[in-house]
């Protein structure tokens, strides 16, 4: 899950890595309440989740005369489609050099990869396009309690020494939050001292729970709804529902769907033993959205029990036509169950698929 | 075959929940068709004495091997213990850990992965189906009625998905010699890489299907050191950025990892890429 900015600073400070000095508002008139106690020049950040949030008109200056106003203009913003619901207003900082950190789970070494660049504020993606060898890495594994010196010497190269103590305080950061990526950019250096001014963390799913989160912000209502009933669903934009076992089927499900000129309307992947609740539910899921024309199920494996598989699409009766493929346990009872009432079950995965783009055509 | 054979013995960790009992029951069935060892012992901490489906059940991998000769474990604990019991059988001098277990907090696997590797103990895994060479062993969940015994190795990121191709293999004539399921999380133990150096170095395999998704350059770094004809089929062509697909590491991030461009790099690469599980086969017996 993503952290907002002003979250992860919060993180940051509490690990001895300086902010810019500021305060969080949720309305124009909080920040009248704050502005004897700031600076004369400003900088408004909206809190959203999006990249490349600057140029999407998401960061507006401001001094302490027109800040208020500024603020009143940002709240109204869509960011990327995202209202501002939260601005955090900092200090300007009086910036000598930017540079980038980060640290990341690194899947090829399996390994924390540590990213250090002389220059920061861009997108670190095409920096490293253009040029390689402005970013400096090290790969350090998870069991080492402190980013060793040599290696911190290695990343900053000519950057100056008093940016080295960084590294190792975001290493624990990312240590501590059960990170996937834990990023700072840019990192400043200022007359007063090294400064974090912006940053990123994303903490890993699977360790939400003992992080203390208790809700998945990344999520919309019904990809809440699906992860309650256990289902792992992303809403997409087409006309036809689908209905899996296991990511890698469901996926390739959405890619003959593709291929054969129709378009998905979801991906949901109702797990490993299908029993007929489980299966209701994820029919009536998939059902309710409104674009949904056709369902296509198309469920493979030694666990699943085909009987009640075909009870639960039975049981949700929904209006759209459902479309089944089922192989497994039982598949002879399943099989009749459905015929019995009327629903197409063509053999194969590339069948189900095609009968349903022709069906939505 | 690679990692195990009929003399491999086996030692289920979480061997008393409901998943850890009936696939203990199912892999002793391969194991007695076949005529091979099978699960020779269950761990669950504080359920010594127990049998679950005649195996007999300890407190730790190291009481099991007081009475057991084993060198795999299969590993169905919950997400939360899971990394500690991929540690724990590298402690007691297993070669193999095979964790089934979905939802390890990726830190966890990273560390336990990490210490394995100083015990010289090879991790399939997590959030796997195991492997199966047919005719030798199953470690895992894999459904054995779909494999037949061949000369084709598969490598899987997913695990239904391979059974699906597998079926393909199996009603095309093509055996498999072993299929691997290396997992669905960003962090695994045993990567393409490492698995097809196995194969490569594997007399009964004359060519491997490596089965990918989106998410990470794995496929690709596998293809590269590949001294073994393969042909990749890649999913998620139709998913979007920044949406994680079922799996932990099914995700396009910060515009790297999507399926095209993994299989433009791979056919850049020479390697037949199917557009669809059914064109596996052809894409096979065009190779070999």
């Amino acid at each position: 899950m993503k952290i907002l900015e002003y979250e992860a600073k919060k993180v940051l400070e509490e690990s001895g890595i300086r902010i810019p000095g500021g305060v969080l508002i949720r309305s124009p008139d909080e920040l009248a309440a704050h502005l004897p106690a700031l600076p004369d020049k400003l900088v408004l950040k909206a809190q959203v989740d999006v990249g490349g949030r600057g140029k999407a008109g998401g960061v507006l200056m401001a001094d302490k005369a027109t800040a208020v106003k500024t603020a009143q203009d940002l709240f109204s913003r869509e960011i990327k489609h995202i209202p501002v619901k939260e601005v955090l207003v900092e200090e300007r900082l009086d910036i000598t050099h930017e540079y980038y950190l980060s640290i990341a789970v690194d899947r090829s070494t399996q390994h924390a990869l540590i990213l250090f660049a002389d220059a920061g504020g861009v997108e670190i993606e095409k920096a490293a396009k253009e040029d390689p060898d402005a970013i400096r890495r090290a790969s350090l594994p998870l069991i080492m309690h402190d980013v060793p010196q040599f290696m911190v010497r290695d990343l900053l190269g000519k950057a100056p020494k008093e940016l080295g103590p960084l590294i190792n305080r975001l290493y624990h950061v990312f240590q501590k939050k059960d990170a996937l990526l834990a990023e700072i950019n840019p990192l400043v250096t200022t007359p007063g001292g090294v400064v974090a001014a912006d940053a990123k963390l994303i903490v890993d799913d699977n360790a939400l729970n003992r992080q203390g989160i208790t809700v998945n912000r990344d999520l919309s209502d019904r990809e809440r709804e699906a992860e309650r009933f256990g289902f792992s669903y992303v809403e997409l934009e087409g006309t036809i529902g689908v209905i899996g076992n296991g990511a890698g089927l469901t996926m390739a499900t959405l890619d003959l769907i593709e291929y054969y000129g129709g378009r998905a309307a979801n991906f949901l992947d109702v797990g490993g033993g299908a029993e007929q609740e489980r299966v209701m539910n994820a029919v009536r899921l998939v059902a309710s959205v409104p674009s949904v024309k056709a369902i296509v199920v198309n469920l493979l494996g030694g666990i699943t029990r085909c009987d009640e598989v075909a009870k639960g699409i039975i049981s949700a009766d929904v209006a759209q036509p459902v479309i089944v493929r089922l192989a497994g346990t039982n598949e002879t009872e399943g099989r009749k169950l459905l015929s019995d009432k009327g629903y197409q079950m063509p053999d194969t995965m590339e069948q189900v698929v095609k009968a349903a783009v022709e069906m939505t055509r | 075959m690679i990692f195990g054979d009929k003399k491999t013995g086996v030692i289920v960790t979480g061997a008393t929940g409901n998943q850890g009992a009936f696939h203990i029951a199912l892999m002793n069935e391969y194991a007695k068709s076949v005529g091979g060892r099978g699960v020779v012992a269950g761990v669950t901490p504080g359920k010594a004495g127990q049998e679950v489906h005649g195996v007999p059940v300890y407190n730790s991998i190291r009481d099991a091997l007081k009475e057991h000769d084993a060198s795999a474990s299969v590993l169905f604990v919950p997400a939360f213990a899971a990394g500690d019991s991929i540690m724990e059988s590298a402690s007691a001098g297993l070669s193999l850990v095979v964790a089934i277990t979905e939802h390890i907090p990726v830190h966890d696997t990273m560390k336990a992965i990490s210490y394995a590797k100083m015990n010289d103990c090879c991790v399939i895994g997590p959030n796997c189906p195991g492997l199966l060479s047919p005719g030798e062993v199953k470690l895992g969940i894999m459904p054995a009625q779909l494999f037949t015994r061949g000369h084709i190795g598969v490598i899987s990121r997913s695990g239904t998905l391979t059974y699906e191709i597998v079926d393909e293999l199996t009603r095309a004539g093509l055996g498999q010699s072993t299929v691997v399921g290396i997992g669905g999380d960003p962090v695994i133990g045993q990567t393409f890489t490492d698995v097809l150096t196995r194969f490569s170095e594997d007399r009964e395999t004359k060519a491997v299907v490596i089965i990918g998704e989106v998410g990470g350059a794995l496929e690709e770094e596998g293809a590269k050191s590949a001294e073994i004809p393969i042909v990749a089929y890649i999913a998620g062509i139709s998913a979007p950025p920044e949406k994680r697909m079922g799996h932990a590491g099914a995700i396009i991030e910060g515009g790297e990892g999507d399926a095209r461009s993994k299989i433009e790099r791979l056919k850049a690469m020479g390697v037949p890429v199917a557009q669809r599980p059914s064109e596996v086969p052809r894409l096979i017996h065009n190779l070999i």
